[in-house]
């Protein structure tokens, strides 16, 4: 009896605390989802109360459903996260394996490379955005004005001239139109997180069993061929470690969202419910319902994932 | 057989270089930005002052005077530490307990505790707003964000401390119980210094997320309580005019928690596995 008593005890106030931080949002989104419900509205003031008078069915949900943006923010969501998922991974696995045998500078090199992990999300975006991706004041602008002046003067060259006159003036790319500033979004949150699974991939090559790759090399297997087809399998599951818990983050991604894309049509499913409730609860609620079903499904299947080998 | 050696003797020199080039390109835009903070706004944007300028503690000393860098930094302090120890407080138990005594149900309530971190956070955002402002009048207050960062981290603390637990032996836990120890003393005496590397990695990961939320911290505090992300959030507005300026409050935002990082490199990195390595 006490056996069961003090281990459910210790775990209630968790349980509680998560439970009321989710469910009584969670069913006020829901209420709020199923009524006519603005901040502003002169013509129908009454809208402007949360009221069950106001009910209007799944009309909030049609509304969502047939709004364009809604579909491109769906696909963009999952754009993002996808596209930030491949790079970290690939990146984070490429450079834990070469900080992974010691060299001169291995500890300060580490420090270095962790380090944007520690970057607050908002002065991330606010960094890249401006002083780096800017294409007039940022040095992407400057490297390629540098660029630019730079073949200017080889085209006076005597011989290697007209081939340089040939040569096009180069523009910088603009990271604030609406697909390239996904792309801005994708890198500066991929320069955050690869760090992240660096760290994780690192802990785990480290327990990696030497003997057996030692018994490889005796066999002949190359590196590549070593890598491949002992080390990617012992990573199998830090790799879903970190794919699962980047999801959980950049399903809700937004501080970055909002300063990169500010009204360039750039938008995921949380800024777009954002965009919504600066008046019109009701369909923000609504966008908020399928949001929640999305990240549902995904909760399940990365959930699934990982956690079958949780327990053993 | 020398094409061997030969070919590992390029490697070993190429190998550091490759790694500190990686190392250098990814420091890069943390070191810029502290570079840009001691230029003036108009040098910032001048290209031929790009790498020669004059430095300047003009940027910081305007941060200080005219933004009062020191409330939001110290509500930061105050916020993030007092968030971690309620997540400490709150999740070492519960770890505990889904370590060393699992039922049936524990996998469903862990991953159902880190399904709640999926839950977007803007689609609850009016609710909470509308309840902290108009019903429970604590919109705005230190209480407010400290149980809001208790609770957005609490899943993954738990997880973390929980795949920490599990890997430490059930007999020496068992042990002390026969020689009656309370459940208490069990985790005071037993458990915490045992597992001191996973309590002290998952304090300073909740701590740096805590520090940098964005979300919440903006969106719930307006004076009182607000944090460096608010610091930034209002500073951070038109376009391209203010670098100096930006990267002054930006270098003053993060660099408190960069440094807390180098310093606990080690601690973070033992810690840091979420149940990864076997």
């Amino acid at each position: 009896m006490s056996d069961r008593f003090i281990p459910r005890l210790l775990q209630t106030p968790a349980v509680i605390l998560l439970l009321i931080w989710m469910l009584v949002p969670l069913s006020m989104t829901l209420f709020f989802s199923f009524i006519r419900y603005a901040l502003n509205n002169l013509r129908r003031p009454e809208w402007t109360t949360p009221d069950i008078a106001n009910w209007r069915g799944f009309g909030n949900y049609n509304y969502v459903l047939n709004n364009k943006d809604f579909w491109f923010a769906i696909q963009n969501s999952v754009l993002i996260v996808v596209s930030i998922l491949v790079i970290t991974v690939i990146l984070g696995l490429a450079i834990a394996v070469l900080i992974n045998r010691s060299f001169p500078g291995r500890g300060i090199v580490r420090v270095l490379l962790i380090s944007p992990f520690f970057v607050m999300p908002a002065v991330n975006a606010v960094l890249w955005i401006n002083m780096i991706l800017d294409p007039v004041l940022g040095l992407n602008g400057v490297a390629v004005g540098a660029i630019n002046d730079m073949v200017a003067g080889l085209k006076d060259f005597p011989v290697l001239g007209g081939f340089f006159a040939l040569w096009p003036e180069l523009e910088p790319i603009s990271f604030r139109a609406t697909q390239t500033s996904a792309y801005a979004v994708i890198m500066m949150v991929a320069w955050q997180w690869t760090p992240f699974a660096v760290l994780i991939f690192m802990t785990s090559l480290q327990s990696e069993d030497e003997s057996q790759k030692e018994a490889a090399t005796l066999d002949g297997a190359g590196a590549w061929s070593q890598f491949i087809n002992l080390t990617v399998p012992h990573l199998a599951r830090p790799i879903a470690i970190v794919v699962m818990i980047q999801s959980i983050f950049h399903l809700s991604l937004y501080a970055e969202i909002e300063i990169v894309s500010r009204g360039n049509g750039n938008k995921n499913l949380p800024y777009l419910i954002g965009e919504f409730s600066s008046n019109n609860i009701g369909a923000a609620s609504a966008t908020g319902i399928f949001a929640v079903i999305l990240a549902n499904i995904i909760a399940i299947f990365l959930l699934r994932m990982v956690g079958k080998s949780l327990m053993d | 057989m020398a094409a061997v050696t030969e070919r590992s003797r390029f490697g070993e020199i190429l190998w550091p270089v490759v790694a500190w080039i990686v190392a250098l390109i990814f420091f890069f835009p943390i070191f810029w930005m502290v570079f840009t903070s001691f230029k003036t706004d108009a040098d910032a944007v001048k290209p031929e002052h790009l790498f020669f300028f004059t430095p300047t503690l003009e940027n910081y000393a305007n941060m200080t005077e005219n933004y009062d860098y020191w409330r939001f930094a110290i509500n930061s302090v105050i916020t993030s530490t007092f968030a971690t120890l309620f997540a400490l407080a709150v999740g070492v138990p519960c770890a505990y307990a889904m370590a060393f005594n699992p039922s049936r149900h524990t996998k469903d309530i862990l991953m159902w505790m880190l399904s709640t971190k999926m839950l977007p956070a803007a689609a609850v955002l009016y609710p909470m707003t509308f309840l902290t402002k108009n019903f429970l009048g604590i919109y705005d207050t230190h209480f407010l964000v400290i149980l809001v960062l208790c609770l957005i981290n609490l899943p993954i603390a738990i997880w973390m401390l929980f795949t920490y637990f599990k890997e430490i032996p059930k007999e020496i836990i068992e042990a002390s119980k026969m020689d009656g120890v309370t459940t208490w003393g069990e985790i005071k005496d037993i458990l915490i210094p045992l597992a001191w590397g996973g309590v002290a990695s998952t304090a300073l990961l909740t701590f740096i997320f805590c520090w940098n939320e964005a979300y919440w911290t903006v969106r719930l505090t307006t004076v009182d309580a607000a944090t460096l992300s608010k610091l930034i959030e209002g500073n951070r507005a038109p376009e391209g005019l203010f670098f100096g300026r930006l990267s002054a409050v930006s270098t003053a935002a993060v660099g408190p928690i960069i440094v807390l990082g180098w310093f606990c490199q080690k601690q973070l990195v033992q810690g840091l596995t979420f149940g990864a390595v076997k």
